[in-house]
């Protein structure tokens, strides 16, 4: 048997497919002019493959997507693309493989070298190009993950986030990464589409191979090669239970948000692809509280254009139909990397360049994004919040750059929602202890728990040797919390909470008591978080709060507020 | 052979989608189509060379067509670089 850390619940039955990064070796060698041909016809061959696979992915897409692909398409069969190639065989005889890579390294470098930067970026896909053309020579074996068998674990080091995005769901019953935190992309995909996910688990790509039978346990971490039918049934007795569970909180679906005496709040979803909006409402989401841009520009090789951003936000807008959605704009940086941005090494990216300082830093991106929300509010009800701030000149500068966007806009004659709603994410102590001043001068507060809690209590998210000391019930996070709620409501503005801790039935009976108005969480969160708030007294918490605040140590508090729940 | 000028006026320049534009409709005729731009030569069927030409806003192009159908396909592409392709 075989453990990591379950991300998670569930239990999965299936046969392993491994994901590996494959290490490519390009050899040189020097071919004999009879042989000239005959490579000559293998190149063509691989690039017609190549051109074959676009032509079935165009038949899958519309609108902007399928115009780029379309471009790219035409690069693909212009005879000038392969003309270095051909002449690399012809003249150096080089064999196909090399000729593919100098030949197109140097079509890259034509690009490369252009001053405008759009072009420049042009090379990526030349060089997107060569790399599929060199699979087909080298005869890779890929894995085609929009089209899996049924019963799928799917086994990796760790998934990417284009990968995820093409991740064919319906045939996956598990995933077993080697790395990823619980709030790692693949553990919140993982979530929303309630497949049992582990990750953490040593040389999981290296101990299990492709077609092995295995079951997994997302909740508890194990996994068993070839289960024996005890292992089977032990597993199977908790698939039933856990399914029994899920049709209890069904009558939820149903239910208002409200506690026994009366008072109400909102459930929103956090998301992170488009697509996504639509599992928050069938979990009956009443809004998205997080969408996470982040997914864009991490699914891309360059930076994505306002035309592409434009119509993944607008189609959220559309999917929610009035019901509102926040978009966070651009959180990169920290542990979050892109590499056409070329960002420096830091010592201590946590408390670096990142996500509002970056966009404020540079304009060009932070604009296109704000003028994409923009255009997209026209379709639906949007709002913005900006993550990071630490102070209150930051958003003062965020608002006057989104000022201009809506003077472009208004110039060009492009209608966007102009009452669309600003606010925050409160992650920063800074923030939380001026929360009353910020209120003043933005429409929403979102309190981001994941991040406050790091830099309140001083411990890197990600470091397992210190795990112990992150924990949300520190007194200190409670305080900062209770800061932002009571900034917000002194200035009559809404204080929402994105972070994990909104969706922990454990830590909802606090959050009721200090008076959260907005609580956003995984979508299949909800209807669980529904049941507990329906079973809340308001008046009982807001004691339990006022108890709370009274105490000074973390574990007082996670047993205070286990009891209470347990007595629920 | 018949030759004309026009000045581009796509404020982005002849980007991937006006340029696969441009290469498809030069492709549908059997005329040569040639550019002359910043005293290089392009060969308008051919997406690369417009896109690595990387012309941009305000740049001025001569447009040469031979062949058969060479007015149409003149008059064609004129049209399609004054309505920036759709953009």
């Amino acid at each position: 048997m075989l453990k990591g850390n379950g991300v998670s619940t569930g239990v999965g039955f299936g046969n392993v497919v491994i994901l590996k990064k494959i290490e490519r070796k390009i050899e040189k060698k020097t071919i004999q002019d009879e042989q000239k041909e005959q490579e000559l016809e293998r190149v063509h061959e691989a690039l017609q493959e190549v051109i074959n696979d676009t032509e079935n992915q165009l038949k899958n897409i519309t609108g902007t997507e399928a115009d780029i692909m379309q471009a790219y398409l035409m690069i693909m069969q212009d005879p000038s693309l392969i003309a270095e190639t051909e002449n690399a065989i012809k003249n150096s005889n080089y064999n196909a493989e090399y000729a593919v890579e100098v030949g197109f390294n140097g079509v890259a470098q034509i690009f490369e070298n252009m001053d405008d930067k759009y072009m420049a970026s042009r090379s990526r896909d030349i060089l997107d190009i060569k790399n599929r053309v060199l699979g087909k020579l080298l005869k890779e074996e890929t894995i085609d993950l929009t089209k899996l068998n049924p019963n799928t674990i799917i086994v990796a080091e760790e998934l990417t986030t284009s990968e995820t995005a093409k991740l064919d769901f319906n045939n996956i019953s598990g995933i077993v990464t080697e790395l990823g935190g619980e709030n790692s992309h693949t553990s919140i995909m993982a979530r929303t589409h309630t497949i049992p996910a582990i990750t953490k688990v040593k040389d999981a790509t290296k101990i299990l191979k492709n077609g092995d039978s295995i079951a997994i346990n997302g909740t508890s971490g194990e996994i068993y090669i070839n289960p024996t039918e005890e292992e089977k049934q032990k597993l199977l007795d908790l698939e039933k239970q856990l399914e029994e569970e899920k049709a209890e909180l069904e009558k939820y679906k149903n239910q208002e948000s409200v506690t026994e005496d009366g008072t109400k709040v909102k459930l929103y979803a956090n998301i992170g692809l488009p697509s996504d909006a639509k599992v928050a409402l069938n979990n009956t989401a009443e809004g998205v509280g997080l969408l996470r841009s982040e997914f864009l520009y991490m699914d891309s090789d360059t930076m994505p254009s306002e035309e592409s951003q434009f119509t993944a936000y607008k189609e959220v807008a559309q999917i929610m139909e009035g019901r509102e959605a926040i978009i966070r704009t651009l959180d990169i940086g920290g542990d979050k990397d892109l590499k056409y941005l070329e960002m420096e090494k830091e010592a201590n990216p946590f408390l670096g360049y990142r996500a509002i300082r970056l966009c404020l830093d540079r304009p060009d991106i932070f604009k296109t994004q704000l003028r994409a929300i923009l255009r997209a509010s026209a379709f639906g009800k949007l709002a913005i919040m900006f993550p990071m701030i630490s102070s209150i000149d930051e958003l003062r500068e965020a608002k006057g750059v989104l000022e201009e966007c809506k003077k472009e806009l208004d110039a060009e004659g492009i209608e966007y929602d102009k009452n669309i709603q600003v606010g925050i994410m409160i992650e920063i102590p800074s923030a939380a202890l001026i929360a009353d001043k910020l209120a003043k001068e933005c429409d929403f507060f979102s309190i981001g728990t994941n991040d406050l809690i790091q830099y309140t209590v001083a411990v890197e998210r990600g470091n397992e040797k210190i795990s112990k000391l992150y924990t949300k019930y520190h007194p200190a996070v409670i305080q900062l919390i209770k800061k932002a709620i009571d900034g917000a409501h002194s200035a009559n503005i809404i204080c929402g909470m994105c972070g994990e801790a909104a969706g922990d039935p454990t830590f909802i009976p606090l959050l009721v008591g200090l008076g959260l108005d907005e609580f956003s969480m995984n979508s299949n969160s909800i209807l669980r978080a529904r049941k507990t708030i329906n079973n809340l007294n308001a008046e009982e918490c807001k004691k339990l709060s006022e108890e709370i605040m009274n105490m000074s140590s973390a574990k007082e508090v996670e047993k205070r507020l286990k009891e209470f729940i347990n007595q629920k | 052979m018949v030759k004309d000028k026009i000045t581009l006026t796509n404020e982005t320049g002849l980007h991937a989608r006006p340029a696969s534009e441009l290469a498809k409709l030069a492709a549908t005729f059997k005329s040569t189509i040639k550019l002359y731009v910043n005293g290089k030569t392009i060969d308008a069927k051919s997406i690369l060379a417009i896109m690595s030409a990387g012309i941009k806003y305000n740049t001025e192009i001569e447009i040469e067509c031979d062949g058969e159908d060479e007015e149409k396909a003149l008059s064609e592409i004129k049209k399609g670089f004054e309505n920036n392709f759709g953009e």
